[in-house]
């Protein structure tokens, strides 16, 4: 066990309790979460305590990864895919002073994996926990601006307008338009945000064997997918749910499979796609994958090239 | 014959609120009855009540007292008393009213108004059209004003709409208030050989006729209103 | 003009599809309606007139299982048995709203979504009750467009580029389009130009009688009243002063509110 910095009897600087909520406010979020667990899909109301970070920026996410981590987890932290980013690496540093945590990039070394905006590319496995952030947890909310009435909504299942939603998309531009944030029926019984992942993350969830945590600070919900549950993106029989795809593989990797983000190279028009999950990326070119402008890239000290 | 309508002891008095509760007495102690196959024609002076009368029979007005029995689908059926869907019931089956104006319905064309009560009445739409196109002819209507709503008709062509209505498909029970008012000699006589024909296919016809000559075609009993004039 | 062919014994049905039986509804001391009772029959369209503030907009929201009555039960009978609407789970009285029947709103901004195409707003109820096939649910829609007499080609415009008279007709169509039993109306031509009320109450007219619909409409305007209804109600000050046929009503009135009314118009 490494012992923390911040637990030294001589360290200056506040001793915070263990990863930085108090015990009584760990239980309350435990409590939200069971019950979020035991009604999959349905947005367990919960007290969101202030953070030391704005609310919007992932307090949902961190106060439910607070009220689960333990010594012997392993934290990974994404945003938008990546480990690197300013949101990832603070949230990753907060837990590493507040929880004694380790840390990792490794999808498959994590035990709790928070993110925003995106699911990684590798298959997740049992005893997995992705904890996800939470901007805006109604789906309804566009479309019924009222609390009481989305609540009515989902307590009888009244998904109609819903699927107004789709159908208007259809029928104005041919297709669903949504492309993240992507509505799914969970468990045959409750429309649910996903929060806004792509829709090509929308199937990594249905049937996952790993536990998914919803956040969601500002709004003061929670919501949760047991393992192995059923979640179907909503769709019509004539116009059935598809995912995003792509003219060419990954820049870098070469990958065919996997979400693509679009990165200017210049100011002369210069562009490629690169997975937006950056471990999946570095993994395989590890393992000696390699995209077509992967060259041109480490050449513009975009990458480095990774010695296979 | 068969009696279609009974009248007992009908009395009917306006009363106007508005108007310092003031009390007009129409008639008081009505009674007759008409079988079917009759025309009776009711006489007496303007003003006497002969068309409150008759919307007392059709069950629009109602009567201050009295009842009216009506002979519907075999039964005698108080009129007076029926409720709202009872009465609509009888006028839809049994009791048809002929009034001296057309009530125009924008955007409704003359045929369709003539085919209306007799597809309502279950008729196929290919033999309900032939129909009305008949009566239509019949009564000299220009086949260039079938498809036309009457909005824009003269009073005369209403009128012979109107006629058509009610006569595509004549009712067990005619009740008639001055048909041929504004029509020419023609025409009416056109109306008193549909109101003989419905007659003798065994209608029973309630109607009041200014036109004295009409009046003695169409008659087959008179009954003078003015008999049942209040004392008063 | 459509056919409609009712069946001789279509006024004659078994049971009424709608009980009323002491209805009553208070805003703190003051009498919204009060006392309230009619039975509507299948097919029946029922009137019910008086002057702003008179309660018969209070007792068309009690009715339609808007506004909870303080007293007195409204009974429906959809099939089977008769229920008291507000004596059932909030979420049955939510679903016979959106199925068994409808309502039209004087104003089409409470009964349209405006920033929901044409063809969305028809669906809606489609979709509310399951149907999940997107090609079908455009052709149902496309057709009820139609029958309201709004061109194909406006199906994906949003309502707020309608003009009045055509925002009222695609409210019908999205009420009518589940095939209600019963339709509730609220001033339905209240607002529109003479010659668009026209359009509206003939096309009213028709889709009634051909689809046997029963209909209870709030009017202050006994010419639609006389043109629509079979039956009226006149209330004042909460109460039901006088009912009967409509023809009896308007050519016979017996109360002095109601000769009053009938008097202050030039011809209906």
């Amino acid at each position: 066990m490494n012992a923390h910095p911040t637990l030294d009897t001589d360290d200056t600087r506040p001793a915070y309790n263990y990863a930085y909520l108090d015990e009584q406010t760990k239980r309350m979020i435990r409590r939200a979460l069971l019950k979020a667990v035991a009604i999959p899909g349905y947005q367990v109301p919960f007290g969101s305590r202030e953070m030391p970070l704005a609310r919007g920026w992932g307090t949902g996410g961190i106060q439910v990864t607070a009220a689960i981590i333990g010594p012997a987890d392993t934290l990974k932290v994404i945003d938008q895919g990546a480990d690197d980013t300013t949101n990832a690496v603070s949230i990753r540093r907060f837990f590493e002073r507040t929880a004694d945590a380790r840390t990792t990039e490794a999808t498959g070394e994590a035990t709790i994996i928070q993110t925003r905006h995106r699911i990684p590319e590798a298959p997740l496995s049992a005893g997995q926990i992705m904890v996800y952030q939470v901007p805006q947890p109604e789906p309804l909310r566009k479309l019924e601006p009222h609390e009481a009435e989305t609540r009515k909504m989902h307590a009888w299942a009244e998904y109609g307008l819903m699927q107004v939603k789709l159908y208007e998309n259809i029928a104005r531009f041919g297709e669903v338009t949504t492309t993240y944030d992507y509505p799914v029926m969970v468990n045959g019984r409750y429309v649910m945000a996903p929060s806004p992942i792509p829709k090509f993350d929308n199937p990594k969830m249905h049937m996952s064997p790993a536990l998914q945590l919803f956040g969601a600070g500002r709004e003061k919900r929670i919501y949760a997918l047991p393992p192995h549950t059923s979640v179907r993106s909503l769709d019509f029989d004539d116009h059935p749910f598809r995912i995003q795809s792509w003219s060419q593989p990954c820049g870098l990797c070469g990958a065919s499979d996997s979400y693509l983000d679009e990165v200017i190279t210049d100011d002369k028009g210069g562009r490629m796609f690169v997975c937006s999950d950056s471990h999946h990326c570095e993994t395989r070119r590890e393992a000696g994958h390699r995209g077509e402008m992967l060259g041109d890239a480490a050449a513009l000290h975009l990458v480095e090239e990774i010695k296979p | 014959m068969t009696t279609m309508i009974h009248v007992e002891n009908v009395a009917k008095t306006f009363t106007l609120h508005n108007q310092g509760g003031v009390r007009l007495p129409v008639f008081d102690a009505v009674n007759f009855s008409v079988a079917a196959g009759e025309a009776l024609v009711l006489a007496g002076a303007s003003g006497a009540g002969k068309s409150s009368l008759l919307r007392i029979l059709y069950g629009n007005y109602r009567p201050t007292s009295g009842h009216i029995h009506i002979t519907h689908a075999g039964r005698a059926i108080d009129i007076v008393a029926a409720v709202p869907r009872t009465v609509l019931d009888i006028r839809r089956r049994t009791l048809g009213f002929v009034s001296q104006f057309l009530r125009v319905i924008p955007r409704v064309s003359a045929l369709d108004i003539v085919r209306d009560p007799v597809l309502a009445r279950g008729m196929s739409p290919e033999q309900a059209t032939a129909r009305a196109q008949a009566m239509l002819a019949r009564l000299n209507l220009p086949e260039r004003l079938w498809n036309l709503a009457p909005a824009t008709f003269s009073g005369g062509e209403q009128q012979r709409v109107n006629i058509a209505r009610s006569f595509v498909d004549p009712s067990p029970i005619m009740l008639i208030d001055e048909p041929t008012a504004s029509l020419d000699a023609t025409n009416r006589d056109v109306v008193v050989e549909l109101i003989a024909e419905a007659r003798q296919n065994g209608a029973a016809i309630v109607g009041i006729f200014h036109d004295e000559a009409v009046r003695s075609q169409v008659a087959t009993r008179y009954l003078d209103i003015t008999d049942f004039r209040k004392a008063a | 003009m459509t056919v409609h062919v009712s069946p001789p014994d279509a006024a004659l049905d078994p049971a009424p599809l709608l009980s009323i039986a002491r209805v009553s509804r208070f805003y703190g001391e003051r009498i919204g309606c009060a006392d309230v009772s009619f039975e509507l029959w299948p097919g029946e369209v029922l009137g019910i007139v008086g002057e702003s503030g008179s309660g018969k907009s209070t007792l068309l929201r009690c009715l339609a299982g808007i506004d909870r009555p303080d007293a007195g039960e409204v009974l429906f009978r959809g099939s089977g048995q008769p229920l008291d609407i507000y004596s059932v789970a909030e979420q049955e009285r939510r679903r016979l709203m959106r199925t068994a029947w409808g309502i039209v709103h004087q104003n089409p901004r409470d009964g349209l979504r405006m920033d929901v195409s044409a063809g969305g707003n028809v669906g809606e109820r489609l979709m509310d009750r399951g149907d999940r096939h997107y090609g079908q649910i455009r052709e149902r829609a496309l057709d009820w467009l139609a029958r309201v007499e709004i061109a194909g080609e406006r199906m994906d415009d949003r309502p707020r580029q309608f003009s009045g008279g055509m925002q009222q007709r695609l409210q019908i169509a999205r009420v009518l389009v589940s095939e209600p039993k019963l339709v509730f109306m609220d001033e339905p031509t209240g607002g529109l130009d003479v010659s668009v009320q026209a359009r509206l109450l003939d096309l009213l007219r028709v889709l009634v009688r051909d689809l046997g619909l029963a209909a209870i409409i709030v009017t202050h305007d006994l010419a639609v009243a006389r043109l629509l209804t079979d039956r009226l109600m006149v209330m004042k000050d909460g109460h039901v002063v006088e009912q009967g046929l409509t023809d009896q009503v308007l050519d016979d009135p017996h109360h002095a509110y109601t000769q009053l009314l009938t008097s202050a118009v030039l011809s209906v």
